[in-house]
């Protein structure tokens, strides 16, 4: 029971991680129907961002403060990262076929790993403690930590912040009406390429936060931190239907518990493999997910 | 007849060449030359010419590279003559593996179809890790080599030659023109009546046999093969090589290997301390042509139809 209860903590916790992160994936493929391979390596650079923020600033000691200065200074860069993203590498590609867009986040994606690795160094790095983790309680006996807390609240409030945006303010109608009719939009007065920068702004900096967030509990990042948890997140917005919000948090949460029960009962090595049969299984049977809707081609 | 004899006169005058005035080191890269070839050509007769987008090449070619290394240390006892036969067997067990894995995934499209096959890559990749025989993430080593360099040279040119011959007469052939048409617009193709999921899955089988072929000399070129040396990088190298040389022409993209295999070592004096400049260069200058020449070096025409065309013009 203890055990059970510590790796359904733990799963929920990086399942929020989860969520955040597969939010960015399923928002850029709503809007502009590609796969953003970069998304991973936007998560990475939040990371790295704070990083050097956090020592720039000399806040790199425990205090609340400082952690939320970090959670800002993460979803700020990531954000600004994303946008110059899709303004040098999408943008010039609006109108190419779909394999070419792909084919340019793949070297985006690339790119940034190993020019990380060229600019941070390709060795771990530790990350500023921001905040003392202590043992809050004890529920059956499996410690409840602090940060795992904060895990739970900071992205809770962040995905809160996103349903206000998306579904509570101009800007968010003006990206679902993008989403579901792009030719038609413009004629309404919505300038398309500024509701995009938004939509990728916005995804990146959920990416941001949750890459601080997991640097908190775990101190140690380097250039290729983001490609595990990209896969997973993907994965996780796949399996919840890609292009819905809800169906990318749901996701998110199954995948991260799933994880850690298979990971908890033995089968570890096999982790990686696992969510890839789950993929191709979500895809080959109910390639909508949990709650995508399909679209009916035209010609 | 006549270019197929100044070919084979080419060849050997090129082998004799690299045999007597030049090291071993540019043999050693004249060969992994081929077999990038050899492997931007299979990907390239599945992505280039049906558009179907596959970011699981290095996956097929694990699995040559496995079996025809098994193949000829367990059974064969190391002996060198039978490594064509373990090289056929690889890329005919890939053939089989590229047909399960096309069994479902060609009722889907586009990016979907990308990232099932780049699964798949990552379960072999996985379960190669795990598979403790073949020594798992260290490797297995002492795959048996040729003894001489010409024996290589001539086998490896051989399989290069068998690809582009078979890959450039289907091209031009009706099952080219059914690819042609999907590419175009699947949907006006199946309207027409071809039977795009078979088509579609022919192909994959077809491609997934060359990526066996170039993954099983790869092993005998090297001697020693892990299962980090298919990882997704390697997949994406390929698909460097596929785009670089053009989409959809089989010449493009033994040119554009020649110059992604060739670059990489002229750089090398100016690589960083730990880290290959070239994984920088790569991905640049795949969005750069992405942005600015989408269609690659040579587009969708062969280099033989770019001088025919050029004589036509002056």
């Amino acid at each position: 029971m203890q055990e059970f209860l510590q790796h359904t903590l733990n799963g929920l916790s990086f399942g929020s991680i989860y969520a955040l992160v597969a939010l960015g994936y399923t928002m850029v493929y709503g809007i502009l129907g590609m796969i953003n391979f970069a998304h991973s390596e936007i998560y990475m650079m939040g990371a790295f961002s704070c990083y050097y923020i956090a020592r720039f600033l000399k806040i790199d000691t425990p205090n609340p403060l400082h952690f939320a200065i970090g959670i800002m200074a993460g979803a700020l860069c990531a954000g600004l990262i994303g946008f110059l993203v899709e303004k040098l590498a999408y943008k010039p590609l609006r109108n190419a076929p779909k394999m070419n867009i792909l084919i340019t986040a793949i070297g985006v994606s690339i790119l940034f790993q190993f020019g990380g690795q060229i600019i941070f160094g390709a060795d771990p790095k530790a990350f500023p403690n921001l905040i003392e983790d202590q043992n809050l309680f004890q529920i059956f006996d499996s410690p409840f930590h602090l940060t795992d807390l904060l895990i739970y609240l900071v992205s809770f409030v962040s995905l809160a912040a996103l349903s206000f945006i998306i579904f509570r303010t101009q800007t968010g109608r003006a990206m679902r009406a993008v989403s579901s009719r792009p030719d038609m939009t413009p004629l309404m007065g919505i300038n398309n390429s500024k509701i995009i920068s938004a939509t990728f702004i916005i995804g990146s900096a959920l990416a941001g936060v949750a890459a601080v967030l997991v640097s908190i509990k775990y101190p140690k990042i380097d250039p290729m931190m983001g490609v595990k948890i990209g896969t997973s997140s993907f994965v996780a917005a796949v399996f919840g239907g890609i292009g819905s919000l809800h169906g990318a948090v749901i996701g998110g949460f199954l995948l991260g518990l799933g994880e850690y029960y298979l990971v908890g009962y033995g089968a570890s090595t096999y982790k990686d493999a696992l969510s890839f049969l789950i993929l191709i299984g979500v895809l080959l049977y109910k390639p909508t997910g949990l709650f995508g809707s399909t679209r009916k081609e035209k010609i | 007849m006549k270019n197929y004899l100044i070919f084979i006169v080419l060849v050997v005058v090129l082998g004799a060449i690299l045999n007597y005035f030049l090291n071993s080191y540019i043999q050693a890269i004249f060969i992994s030359f081929l077999i990038n070839a050899i492997m931007a050509l299979s990907l390239n007769f599945i992505t280039g010419l049906a558009d179907q987008f596959s970011l699981g090449h290095a996956g097929l070619m694990a699995i040559g590279a496995y079996t025809s290394a098994v193949l000829n240390k367990e059974f064969f006892s190391d002996a060198w003559t039978l490594i064509p036969i373990g090289v056929f067997a690889g890329a005919f067990l890939a053939a089989a593996a590229g047909y399960l894995v096309s069994l479902p995934s060609f009722r889907l499209k586009g990016d979907y179809l990308a990232i099932v096959t780049f699964g798949m890559a990552e379960i072999i990749r996985v379960l190669l890790l795990n598979w403790n025989h073949v020594g798992g993430p260290r490797g297995y080593n002492n795959i048996t080599k040729f003894p001489e360099f010409y024996y290589e040279y001539g086998f490896v040119i051989f399989l290069l030659a068998f690809t582009f011959l078979i890959m450039y007469r289907l091209k031009f052939s009706w099952f080219g023109r059914n690819l042609w048409a999907i590419n175009e617009d699947d949907i006006a193709a199946e309207v027409m009546g071809l039977e795009i999921a078979k088509t579609k899955r022919r192909t994959f089988v077809i491609s997934s046999f060359f990526a066996g072929l170039g993954g099983g000399i790869y092993s005998h070129h090297l001697g020693y093969i892990s299962p980090g040396s298919f990882s997704f990088i390697i997949s994406v190298q390929i698909l460097i090589a596929a785009v670089l040389g053009g989409l959809g022409s089989l010449s493009g993209s033994i040119l554009a290997a020649l110059i992604l295999t060739f670059l990489p070592e002229a750089l090398r004096s100016i690589r960083g301390n730990t880290i290959d400049l070239r994984m920088i260069v790569f991905p640049i200058i795949l969005i750069l042509m992405m942005i600015l020449r989408p269609q690659g070096l040579f587009g969708r025409k062969e280099f033989f139809e770019l001088i025919k065309w050029k004589k036509i013009r002056s």
